[in-house]
């Protein structure tokens, strides 16, 4: 909302930042303030990477990763194998399953998971890309690593119908007990699937 | 004023999550005693939360709400029934979908509807057992007639006369089946068949499991599927949107 009183471009900043996730009006306002009062070049890098994010970065034409350059680092590294693909809902996943460092393949981000309740079908995903970049060869294994919830598992078996025909593997990561959680409050699913899953000590 | 307890229980089909924040989801819950009603959970998507896995949607969970100020607050949740065979099925998932979205679309808040909290349980654990789209059927029929949507399907809706065993128009806007001399008087349906009209009927009797056990030809299920949708979609003047993931679901691979 434009603040009264306020001169006009900070009215209007405050309005941007409103919009923010997360950000009231009040953090807004106070953000613009911090703005107005910090050192010029503090406020024109902010301005320059605001516009740099929208200007440089494009999603990779092929796994469809955030990237300044087309095909993306990952895309591009050697050493990756080819014939594994991790499939994850998001452009973030892509930078937790990297943290691992246990994965050496490369990815496919489907930005989002099916949702038909809401309406979010297979043609709103990347899913059509995935089944092309399959369809042309190299891939022997695609790991499903959407979220283990409904919508990710719903989209998980979407994709596995999608490639059967195709003849490769389709996996998915395992499930279980998250570290530094609760046995007593586990849900059922999970733990039924941990039971199924369990290991030798 | 006497102070109104601070928390409630219920017990419920989760039927949506929408989130909230940094890591809060707000879930529609359709339970049987509160009818449909929505609650925050707070810190649900936080890898340690102690009710994450208990308030997914498609699950039946037993719940403690705190009133809020605005919306209340989910503070305690325990799974009743996490449906798994079917939430590993793609075809029963989307028929399920299909079901608590129109319980959703269907349903006003706090409207407590036992009989249909009765019914989407019952169709539940059918399709957990493995049954298919005719769970779906028995369950949006019996869904229209307990909520006042029954098409009336003995003799010609708007004459009353007895209908000759012949196709049949079946008008969503005029309430049911309509005669050929009543026909002109309508605005428009689909024309359905005999099997499909008793098949109808028989819905209304048989318990679902019954209605499942029928288990109708391919076409004339199809058929049916057709004519109650257009039923639905007269009532909710829309499509529901899991109908399109249920027909891409199945357009994906003849079940076999």
């Amino acid at each position: 909302m434009p603040e009264a009183g306020a001169p006009e471009p900070i009215a209007r900043l405050i309005q941007e930042f409103s919009k923010l996730p997360g950000i009231g009006p009040k953090s807004a306002q106070r953000l613009a303030y911090h703005v107005l009062k910090a050192p010029e070049d503090d406020a024109r890098a902010l301005a320059q990477a605001l516009a740099d994010v929208k200007e440089r970065v494009v999603l990779c034409e092929t796994c469809f990763y955030i990237t300044v350059s087309d095909p993306c680092a990952l895309c591009d590294e050697e050493q990756r194998d080819p014939t594994l693909v991790c499939v994850v809902e998001q452009p973030l996943d892509v930078l937790v399953v990297e943290r691992t460092g246990g994965f050496r393949g490369l990815y496919h981000v489907l930005h989002g998971s099916l949702n038909p309740i809401d309406g979010v079908g297979p043609e709103q995903l990347r899913i059509q890309e995935l089944l092309r970049r399959v369809e042309a060869g190299q891939v022997v294994e695609v790991i499903m690593a959407t979220n283990p919830s409904l919508e990710g598992e719903a989209t998980s078996m979407y994709v596995q119908r999608l490639l059967q025909p195709l003849g490769i593997r389709v996996t998915r990561l395992a499930r279980g007990l998250p570290s530094g959680a609760d046995i007593e409050y586990m849900d059922d699913l999970t733990l039924s699937r941990a039971l199924e899953g369990r290991q030798e000590l | 004023m006497a102070a109104r307890p601070r928390v409630y229980r219920a017990e419920g089909v989760i039927l949506r999550r929408r989130n909230l924040g940094e890591a809060d989801s707000i879930l529609t819950v359709f339970s049987g005693g509160e009818g449909k009603f929505e609650a925050i959970a707070k810190g649900v998507r936080k890898a340690r939360s102690r009710m994450r896995g208990h308030l997914e949607p498609l699950t039946r969970s037993r719940v403690l709400v705190a009133h809020g100020r605005s919306l209340d607050v989910f503070t305690q949740a325990e799974t009743v029934d996490a449906y798994r065979r079917l939430r590993e099925d793609l075809d029963a998932s989307a028929e399920a979908l299909y079901c608590l979205e129109l319980v959703d679309r269907f349903t006003e808040e706090r409207e407590p509807l036992p009989e249909l909290y009765a019914l989407l349980l019952e169709a539940l654990s059918l399709l957990e057992e493995g049954n298919g789209p005719a769970v779906t059927r028995h369950f949006e029929l019996r869904l229209l007639a307990l909520l006042g949507y029954e098409p009336h399907i003995d003799g010609c809706v708007l004459c009353g006369d007895r209908l000759p065993e012949e196709e049949t128009l079946l008008s969503p806007g005029a309430g049911g089946l309509v005669c050929r001399g009543c026909r002109a008087e309508t605005g428009g349906g689909r024309i359905v068949s005999v099997p499909v009209v008793k098949l109808m009927r028989f819905a209304r009797r048989a318990t679902m499991a019954e209605f499942v056990a029928l288990e109708a030809p391919t076409e004339i299920e199809q058929e049916l599927r057709g004519a109650v949708a257009e039923l639905v979609r007269y009532h909710l003047d829309r499509d529901p949107n899991a109908r399109r993931f249920v027909e891409g679901v199945s357009a994906l691979h003849p079940k076999d």
